[in-house]
């Protein structure tokens, strides 16, 4: 691929400067007639202060909330993986049963506002789910240093069935959106292949398992990479049950110091900065992919 | 006539079963209730979880993500004088009675109104602490109004934080006005410095300070209160033991004056305000 020499035309300069005097004047109106305080003086300590005890700096609430929503997306992302790949295989099976399941699921999820599913699983199902995997006594029962990891790489100890009943909401949700990439990448080899396969007298399972899925994982790899992204973005909304991710920090942020439009830039500058290098990743992935398939 | 015999007899064995299973399930019930009550458990985990949310100047984040306020003091002095450790359980005002019944955390220390249709669904303990509404509006809209009086017609818009106890007092004083509800009160308070609200209705002292802080942009109508609202702990349903230590703690804490101290402290000093900014 030949990169295209950037080359900076007058039309170029004329849009940039059309940008930036939106900008200033949406900045200049919300100043003016708003008259709205702007008080970005105190706004990085948000995202790091120094701790005087440890002698260090240490993040901060927006911060801490970008881990928390981080955390979630990625363990959020294996799960609905997890779910997708069975339901997946589920769409694509022979048998009818298993087909019924897999539509049952991803229809019903993808025809219901996420934040209603989310209300429904907080609420109703969680609390069954939690007590029947008995998180609240197995959280209780940790040794300290079980206790710091469980922080690290997940939630606070005190947060840890909140979380794990936000994660299985965005799994389930997801889960469906990943159930039609699996579908539609095993669907995507051709026929020829499972033929041939089969000629090699192999079963049905070991056709997927040995020759099928190896090919589709490849083609799976981007969109999955894609909907990655998309968890990051819909993680957001489980801020309606409270767990402490970035837009929930600033949420609480805001109605603690009146900060409204200096928090709000600032978290939508650090989901931006998050979700685009990853865009970029994910192209790049792509690119990798193609080369290493020609 | 023999059935009729039999039956009767019948149903006197079952009645007598039914009776001394009946006591001795009453008795083991008791015990029941006991175990289960939310102090019970709370003593056995060693935590007691509080659900609040952010509500200058009851609870709010510090610059280092802790939690402050006077109901902060208040959870953690309870905490104390029951010889466990307290967990906040940061929570949307909008889902906390929800969250409370699905146990989520044991009680709602948020400054919530005692209101009879919420006590349909949760109890309270006595009042800990009475606030009240009060009223601050947009100088440019509302400018030459007077009085509560003055709001109270249909081309008014009032913001306000969702929830009952705002919403009633709006309803009670300016029945004709539109209501337009927030998740929070910068929410509602962001409406009014943008124009679009004429004035906001919260509880007391927050219209105060915003018409401090933006002075020559928002004014008070009128001073003081407008309402009484006596504010309880929120619990769940059925449990009397909690009911009763709560309710006594407070009457305790209340003797001493450490509840008044703190409420000076929180709402009519401003020294808590470099902790936050």
């Amino acid at each position: 691929m030949q990169r295209k020499k950037l080359k900076i035309k007058p039309l170029d300069i004329v849009m940039a400067l059309l940008i930036l005097g939106v900008a200033v004047y949406t900045a200049h109106r919300i100043t003016g007639e708003i008259r709205y305080s702007w008080e970005w003086r105190s706004l990085p300590q948000y995202l790091l202060r120094y701790d005087a005890e440890a002698e260090a700096w240490v993040p901060n609430v927006l911060l801490k909330g970008l881990f928390m929503t981080i955390r979630l997306s990625l363990w959020g992302t294996v799960l609905a993986t997890l779910i997708g790949t069975v339901m997946g295989l589920c769409r694509v099976s022979q048998s009818l049963f298993y087909r019924l399941l897999g539509r049952t699921y991803v229809e019903l999820v993808r025809n219901t506002p996420p934040l209603v599913l989310i209300f429904i699983f907080y609420y109703f199902l969680s609390g069954q789910v939690m007590w029947a995997l008995g998180v609240d006594a197995f959280v209780g029962s940790l040794s300290g240093g079980t206790r710091v990891f469980l922080e690290l790489f997940f939630a606070p100890p005190s947060m840890f069935s909140a979380f794990v009943s936000a994660l299985i909401t965005l799994a389930v949700f997801e889960g469906a959106y990943i159930t039609e990439i699996v579908r539609a990448g095993v669907q995507s080899i051709e026929k020829g292949i499972w033929e041939a396969a089969y000629a090699l007298g192999l079963s049905r399972w070991q056709q997927l398992r040995y020759v099928v899925l190896p090919l589709a994982t490849r083609r799976i790899l981007p969109p999955l990479a894609g909907q990655f992204i998309s968890t990051i973005k819909d993680s957001a909304i489980v801020s309606v049950i409270s767990i402490q991710e970035l837009t929930f920090r600033g949420m609480e942020l805001m109605s603690a110091t009146y900060l409204i439009f200096e928090v709000w830039i600032t978290i939508t500058a650090l989901y931006f900065i998050l979700t685009l290098s990853l865009s970029l990743a994910v192209e790049r992935l792509e690119i990798y992919l193609r080369r290493s398939e020609a | 006539m023999r059935k009729g015999v039999l039956s009767w007899m019948a149903l006197g064995i079952l009645l007598a079963f039914a009776a001394f299973t009946g006591s001795a399930f009453g008795g083991e019930l008791q015990q029941k209730l006991t175990e289960e009550s939310v102090l019970e458990q709370v003593l056995k985990r060693g935590t007691l979880r509080v659900g609040v949310s952010t509500f200058v100047p009851w609870a709010m984040q510090d610059k280092t993500g802790k939690l402050i306020g006077f109901e902060i003091d208040v959870a953690t002095r309870l905490a104390k004088d029951t010889g466990v450790k307290v967990e906040f359980v940061p929570t949307k005002w909008a889902g906390i009675i929800p969250a409370l019944l699905t146990g989520k955390f044991d009680v709602i220390i948020g400054g919530m109104g005692i209101l009879p249709r919420r006590n349909l669904k949760v109890n309270f303990t006595i009042p800990y602490d009475v606030t009240g509404m009060s009223i601050v509006a947009n100088k440019d809209l509302a400018g030459n109004f007077k009085g509560l009086e003055d709001f109270n017609r249909p081309d008014v818009v009032l913001a306000l934080r969702l929830g009952a106890t705002p919403v009633a007092a709006a309803r009670k004083f300016m029945p004709k006005a539109r209501l337009r509800k927030f998740d929070d009160e910068s929410q509602a308070v962001q409406e009014l410095l943008n124009g679009k609200a004429h004035g906001v209705i919260a509880s007391a002292p927050m219209p105060a300070f915003q018409a401090l802080k933006y002075p020559d942009k928002l004014f008070l109508p009128i001073q003081g209160t407008f309402t009484k609202e006596p504010i309880g702990f929120a619990l769940r349903k059925g449990d009397v033991d909690t009911l009763n230590f709560f309710n006594n703690w407070i009457t305790v804490v209340q003797a001493e004056g450490w509840l008044q101290e703190r409420k000076h402290y929180w709402f009519e000093t401003r020294e808590w305000e470099d902790q936050v900014k």
